[in-house]
């Protein structure tokens, strides 16, 4: 295979395109077109008859040459059109490598017969379409017939990779540079911009976001300074004692009871009890207090051991233990019990009240009772 | 090109101010953090995780491992409570593995009534509920309240005294 590109490429690849054209002139030009492509000769059919004819006029045929064959041929324009298409003069060019390459090796070969043939005319539209366009890139292409040294270094490489020297050369070279030349345009005006608002932004733009990262750390350290609030029990000795101390007497006032002064009770509860607690004090008091008339029963309770578990603010919980006796007047016998009681306590006006009272150990019905609140 | 001319400017200004307000914020988490109120909360936490655990520790005993609670409760324990446990230990031993009970207890509560950091010495008072189960038995629930004192020792706070609150006070 590749000996057989490379035989072709060197002579014919001028010719073909001329070849073609001469051919397909006499063929009717849009039928042929997509034929050729098949083929492999019916596109150098327009292309060539257009740049022989038109010689005179290279630079306006070739343009028109290109369009014509991106049009007719979608094939053949997706291997090559896209590079060809983008410069007229290398279209024209184009073209003929196109269909060399989409026609295969075969066309290529064919074509070169008549080349030979038409090589004078070829020469010509050479140089046309170099003088208008791609002079320095198709020089190259025909140096490679002539010259083999000039052409070798460019049209060669490419000649080898895919298809004859003409068609591949002209595609490639025509590609290379304007890619070139817009690559390194851009690269250049890119490079000049980004220094330009590097040097003066750049900075600015590393503070700012300098800037951030400390205020989102500034933030992070304030909220856990906010969130050291600790639980001031016992550390807070004074506002310990004053809780302690008030949450005892509240419960002491509201579960002592003497039958012959109901009201001191009744008055300390509603005191010194709020909100959930006067609920839960009432299914835990309710049967002390339903049998306390006809008992005659005086009920003192004492807390012997207070704690503080949690003291913030205005809110505390405390723990209390609870002694209670119980003395039926009746007949003067007396009981006694214990009891672990966690008190909630809110403060009010100034004064702890109790706004919540937990039994630990209750009995079954207290307990649902109490659960009740 | 305006941009570039007041930008740096801003650009640093904010900078600085943040910065400033990071290094603020820092010192004032800082502070409040490392401050005395705040090592003797952490202090007051630590006594009262030790005593709950060192409760549930001497509350617990399973005549089929003795000698590992035993061994519990002298980790638990330092001074007089631990010379006592010492003392009594075979005496226990038989009277458990005798019952033949299984008793495990957990704290529901507890609070330390009194701290003194610098002595090391706290009083922390515990409601215990105990599951008491003979050996082909019922298990049977008791809620109790008791009382410890804890000193602290080169091996962390140790229960130095344990007892139930009896009723009519300590």
């Amino acid at each position: 295979m590749p000996p057989s590109r490379r035989r072709p490429v060197p002579t014919p690849p001028t010719t073909r395109p001329r070849v073609a054209g001469l051919r397909k002139r006499t063929d009717p030009p849009p039928t042929p077109v997509e034929d050729t492509r098949a083929a492999g000769g019916a596109r150098p059919e327009n292309d060539p008859a257009t740049s022989r004819d038109e010689r005179p006029a290279p630079a306006t045929e070739p343009t028109g040459s290109p369009a014509d064959g991106l049009a007719t041929d979608p094939t053949a324009d997706a291997a090559v059109a896209g590079q060809t298409a983008a410069r007229p003069g290398a279209g024209t060019h184009a073209e003929p490598a196109t269909d060399t390459s989409v026609g295969g090796r075969t066309t290529g070969r064919r074509a070169a017969e008549p080349a030979h043939l038409d090589s004078d005319t070829l020469p010509s539209d050479r140089d046309i379409t170099r003088s208008t366009e791609v002079t320095g890139l198709i020089e190259p292409r025909e140096d490679t017939e002539p010259e083999d040294e000039t052409p070798d270094t460019r049209p060669r490489p490419t000649g080898r990779r895919k298809r004859t020297g003409e068609a591949v050369a002209a595609g490639v070279l025509a590609d290379p540079q304007p890619e070139h030349a817009k690559s390194e345009a851009d690269d250049w005006a890119d490079r000049h911009t980004d220094d330009r608002t590097g040097p003066g932004l750049v900075l600015p733009i590393a503070l700012v976001v300098l800037a951030a990262l400390l205020v989102g750390l500034g933030a992070w350290f304030q909220s856990r300074a906010g969130q050291v609030a600790y639980n001031e029990a016992l550390v807070d000795s004074a506002g310990t004692t004053e809780v302690a101390g008030q949450a005892r007497e509240a419960v002491e006032k509201a579960f002592s009871y003497n039958y012959a002064d109901v009201s001191t009770t009744e008055k300390a509860a509603n005191e010194l009890l709020v909100g959930k607690a006067k609920c839960q004090y009432n299914a835990i008091f309710g049967p002390v207090r339903t049998l306390a008339p006809e008992q005659k029963l005086v009920v003192t309770v004492k807390a012997v051991s207070s704690g503080v578990t949690a003291l913030d603010g205005d809110r505390a919980t405390v723990l209390l233990f609870l002694d209670q006796v119980t003395t039926r007047t009746t007949d003067n016998q007396s009981g006694g019990g214990i009891a672990m009681m966690r008190v909630g306590a809110q403060r009010v006006d100034g004064r702890w009240k109790v706004d919540n009272m937990e039994m630990f150990g209750q009995t079954g019905d207290q307990a649902a009772e109490t659960a009740k609140c | 090109m305006d941009v570039r001319r007041w930008a740096l400017p801003v650009a640093a200004v904010l900078a600085v101010l943040a910065a400033g307000y990071a290094v603020w914020s820092g010192v004032s988490w800082w502070s409040a953090s490392s401050n005395d109120s705040v090592a003797f909360s952490r202090e007051r936490d630590e006594v009262l995780r030790v005593g709950q655990v060192g409760i549930a520790n001497f509350t617990t005993l399973d005549y089929k491992k003795v000698d590992a609670d035993l061994d519990r409760w002298l980790e638990s324990s330092t001074g007089e409570l631990r010379a006592e446990i010492e003392d009594g230990r075979d005496k226990r031993k038989k009277q458990i593995e005798d019952a033949k009970t299984v008793t495990v207890s957990r704290v529901l509560d507890a609070a330390v009534t009194e701290l003194d950091a610098r002595a090391g010495k706290a009083h922390l008072i515990a409601v215990v509920e105990t599951t008491v189960t003979p050996e082909g038995g019922q298990a049977v629930k008791k809620v109790n309240r008791y009382q410890t004192d804890l000193t602290r020792t080169d091996g962390g706070w140790k229960l130095s005294a344990l007892g139930p609150v009896a009723a009519g006070g300590a």
